[in-house]
């Protein structure tokens, strides 16, 4: 339910405010010109997709990063931060998407470390007692003794709040705070939010993709839509349909699968595949299906329901604990992944950055990650750079990788370039199976569409896809067969026809369980 | 850092040329040399006497030039032993024990032919091509341990090889010292000298490990740059998870990186005890050879992770720590004086790598910021 503002709270003079800011990256314009202010004493929601330019301007905020033009105001004076330092002196506090405590440090030496006035000697006792005061004021309980990596994920961001209200903040931007919570956990942080602001008077800078969040939490709303504000609003005034219109802009015509196709033959026989996750605990349960050549199959899912090691699994970057994987008619359930890709498995991973890319390294040299093992581009032992450099052209010409030569660094891509060339790298090998987890996640609206299309080619083409994505109409619009997969298992493998949203929303939820697997 | 209207600060460089990268080694030497003075302040000689004498020694004095390629040879081998790990993200400090294990092995060839008694059957440069593939593969084999347990186990190459220092240092220690299988004739403390004929052959006094040093150089240079296995090296150095991603096996790579990188100790072993006139022979005093061998992890890092450009490096280090040592004894310096000077040479060549990627910037400070004054706001 929405809050509803304090009748007699007109416009006032915003308590921080951006005008103007610009922000480029080489090959994108993170912030174009951005005008953004937020009223003192509000939950001021920031709401865009990946890629919107929603953290850059956070970032600017804290003083991480630093606009090309435009400039900040605090409580209507011009203000310039050099670095976070700065904006901490001057009461802003910010809460960053990953965790930044000393795991093995108690609760509250991570409180007191940075702080201005710790230096040289710790005066721990007294320290304690300004945090417990702090705690009590805001109804915290918090062990401060415990250590930080004893608590949950929840709890640890509560001590970075702590943190960053005893560094005096009086304003606190939390960056996508729920995407790493729990549902109860996510009730509990917004409570604490809404009793901070009304009775503390603190001002929040809610940084999320998230409706449900928005609409339970917020006073008022920004949406940002690739670079730029697109809508300012209150949050008692607006709808979720309103709102995802913003964060989406204008409709963007979507292939969707052409199922006039013949589907060919079997190509992937998955049997009873069980496989443990990083922490050891069982990750895939006995899961069974096959895949036809031409066919897409959308796996649809709640992150870490086991669609990571899926698909780490297929790809030969996991072991099986039981179970079989056959392949064009071959068993290659202990086979490397050098071997997969030889056999044409084609495997593009959620983390472009982490996994999929080199950051240090050129694009030719990025594109040579899936060619090193070919022998057309490695005669005799040798790169074949002047092929790869040829391959790599093709690859930014035909996939639109916005790069100012194919010699850039891949860490000066953006997300969506990176994603392309990742794409097109993989797809120039023309797989016969490819996985592709996440495909579009984070992209704007055009790259998307693009990506998307891609894939139905390589189906068009005789390739049987494995589509793992969190997005619904993704996988409605492009799949054959729509899995839903929930702590493991597939919940069911529908045809297309069968799959509904909301039969397939409920299965995501593992509100329904019917065994219809084929 | 900030000064009136002006601050001071560290921003990073765009691109540097090539001029750039050599000329901020030149200032790193000069200043280091600048800095020396300091340690010949008590010589018998005027300061400029001091410098002429270590580098004429070094670099235009008949015997200290050879010492200097001697050294400059080692200091090498130590450098490629570090560096092809190095290009794979792994840490080899493992040099002495690889070192004592190249040497070790070099002298078992002929301790167990019977050489140093007998005269030998087998054509001499037979026994050397066996002491040099002994050399390398003992080296290898202590380095491929490590690189094994990383590789299979996640155990920290650093630890281990450390620790594998430690073992062969004592290991050389029992078979050298009185009673130990390669006691010496004179049993001083000292290996048994290497019979004349097994000795590296020489070229004008300058042994062949010169041209396996520096053809090494070229060759992984190439490697690094143009085949397919110096990419996957490069790949997993720069991210291990990527790497795997693209097909290649972690434990394959790890092994390779450490076989290569130990037999490159090795042959620096060989190299120390069997190629230089004058030692012939596992000295007492071995154990500073060991020490020596860090000055590969040195070269190799600020060379970036080329063998090419670590040559002029090792020369430098090994032409400057030996006319440092010459001087101390002639113009009566203090104790250490060589060690000092490759110390100071160390941190002048880190703290330009400071400057390297950074630099220093001066801003005039907005004055808006130094005089905050309440200004009407612009509509937004």
């Amino acid at each position: 339910m929405p809050l509803t503002l304090p009748a007699d709270r007109a416009p006032t003079e915003p308590i921080l405010a951006a005008r103007g800011i610009t922000k480029r990256f080489p090959g994108v314009l993170a912030l174009d010109h951005v005008d953004f202010e937020v009223q003192a004493g509000d939950v001021h929601a920031v709401l865009g997709q990946n890629g919107a330019g929603k953290t850059t301007l956070m970032n600017i905020l804290f003083g991480l990063v630093q606009p090309d033009e435009g400039a900040l105001y605090l409580r209507g004076q011009r203000v310039h931060f050099r670095s976070p330092h700065d904006a901490i002196a001057q009461g802003i506090g910010m809460v960053h998407q990953t965790r930044r405590l000393v795991a093995a440090h108690t609760v509250l030496e991570n409180i007191v470390l940075g702080h201005p006035r710790v230096r040289g000697f710790l005066n721990l006792r007294g320290a304690r007692r300004e945090v417990e005061t702090l705690c009590n004021r805001y109804g915290f309980t918090v062990d401060l003794g415990a250590r930080v990596w004893q608590l949950s994920e929840g709890e640890r961001q509560w001590v970075e709040i702590l943190k960053a209200l005893y560094g005096g903040a009086k304003i606190l931007i939390l960056d996508e705070p729920t995407s790493v919570l729990t549902p109860p956990e996510v009730k509990t942080l917004l409570a604490g939010l809404q009793a901070l602001v009304r009775d503390r008077g603190v001002t929040v800078l809610l940084v999320t993709h998230k409706l449900p969040v928005v609409m339970a939490a917020s006073h008022r709303v920004t949406v940002f839509r690739s670079g730029s504000v697109v809508a300012r609003l209150r949050t008692g005034e607006a709808t979720e349909e309103i709102l995802v219109q913003h964060m989406i802009g204008r409709e963007v015509a979507f292939r969707t699968a052409d199922r006039s196709a013949e589907a060919g033959r079997p190509l992937l026989h998955v049997e009873q595949v069980s496989a443990f996750n990083d922490r050891g605990l069982l990750a895939l349960r006995d899961l069974s299906f096959s895949l036809r050549a031409g066919e897409v199959l959308g796996v649809a899912g709640v992150t870490g329901n086991g669609q990571e090691e899926l698909a780490q699994v297929l790809a030969g970057l996991r072991p099986v604990t039981s179970g079989k994987v056959r392949f064009a008619d071959r068993d290659v359930t202990h086979l490397s992944p050098l071997e997969r890709w030889r056999m044409g498995v084609g495997y593009i991973p959620a983390e472009r950055i982490e996994v999929a890319s080199i950051a240090a390294f050129s694009l030719v040299e990025n594109t040579a990650l899936n060619y090193h093992f070919d022998p057309a581009f490695t005669p005799r032992g040798l790169l074949d750079d002047a092929g790869l450099d040829q391959l790599t052209r093709r690859i930014l010409s035909a996939y639109n990788v916005k790069a100012p030569h194919q010699y850039a660094r891949a860490r000066h891509l953006s997300g969506g370039n990176l994603q392309r060339l990742i794409l097109g790298r993989v797809l120039s090998r023309r797989p016969r199976l490819l996985i592709a987890h996440l495909p579009t996640q984070g992209l704007d609206v055009e790259a998307t569409a693009f990506v998307r299309a891609k894939l139905l080619d390589a189906r068009a083409e005789g390739a049987a896809v494995l589509l793992i994505s969190e997005d619904l109409d993704e996988i409605l619009s492009l799949s054959d067969w729509v899995a839903p997969i929930y702590e493991g298992r597939f919940v069911a493998v529908l045809l297309r026809e069968q799959a509904d949203s909301e039969t397939v929303g409920a299965m995501m939820a593992g509100l329904q369980k019917e065994a219809g697997a084929r | 850092m900030r000064l009136g209207r002006y601050e001071l600060t560290l921003e990073p460089r765009p691109a540097v040329s090539a001029v750039y990268t050599v000329l901020t080694a030149v200032v790193a030497i000069l200043l280091a040399l600048a800095l020396s003075s300091f340690l010949f302040l008590s010589a018998d000689a005027s300061l400029l006497g001091a410098y002429r004498a270590v580098f004429s020694y070094a670099f235009f004095n008949p015997r200290g030039i050879l010492a200097t390629v001697q050294r400059a040879i080692y200091l090498l081998f130590c450098t490629y032993a570090f560096l092809v790990p190095l290009r794979a993200g792994l840490w080899n400090i493992g040099l002495p024990g690889q070192v004592f294990a190249g040497a070790l092995a070099a002298f078992a060839v002929p301790f167990v032919l019977r050489a140093q008694e007998q005269t030998l059957t087998i054509p001499p440069g037979l026994v050397i091509l066996l002491m040099v593939a002994a050399a390398a593969a003992a080296g290898a084999m202590l380095g491929g341990f490590a690189g094994l347990l990383r590789a299979r186990l996640q155990v920290n190459e650093i630890l281990v090889t450390m620790m594998l220092n430690s073992i062969l240092f004592w290991l050389v220690a029992y078979m050298i010292k009185e009673g130990g299988p390669f006691m010496g004739a004179t049993a001083e403390g000292e290996g048994f000298t290497l019979p004349a004929p097994l000795t590296a052959p020489l070229l004008r006094g300058v042994p062949f490990t010169a041209a396996l040093a520096l053809g090494a150089a070229v060759l992984l240079d190439l490697l690094f740059a143009k085949t397919a296995l110096g990419y996957r090296i490069r790949a997993f150095g720069e991210n291990p998870a990527a790497a795997r991603y693209g097909g290649i096996s972690p434990v394959a790579l790890s092994l390779l990186v450490f076989l290569l990188g130990g037999a490159f100790a090795g042959l620096a072993g060989y190299h120390a005890f069997t190629a230089v006139p004058g030692v012939y022979k596992i000295p007492g005093n071995y154990g500073f050879y060991g020490d020596l061998a860090f000055y590969g992890i040195i070269s190799a890092l600020i060379a970036r992770g080329s063998a090419v450009g670590a040559v002029p490096i090792a020369v430098l280090f090994a032409g400057l720590s030996l006319g440092a040592r010459f001087a101390q004894g002639a113009l009566h310096l203090p104790f250490g004086v060589d060690y000092a000077l490759l110390g100071l040479l160390m941190m002048t060549f880190i703290a330009s790598h400071a400057l390297y990627q950074f630099r220093l910037a001066w801003r005039r400070v907005p004055s808006e910021v130094l005089q905050p004054a309440p200004t009407e706001l612009p509509e937004g």
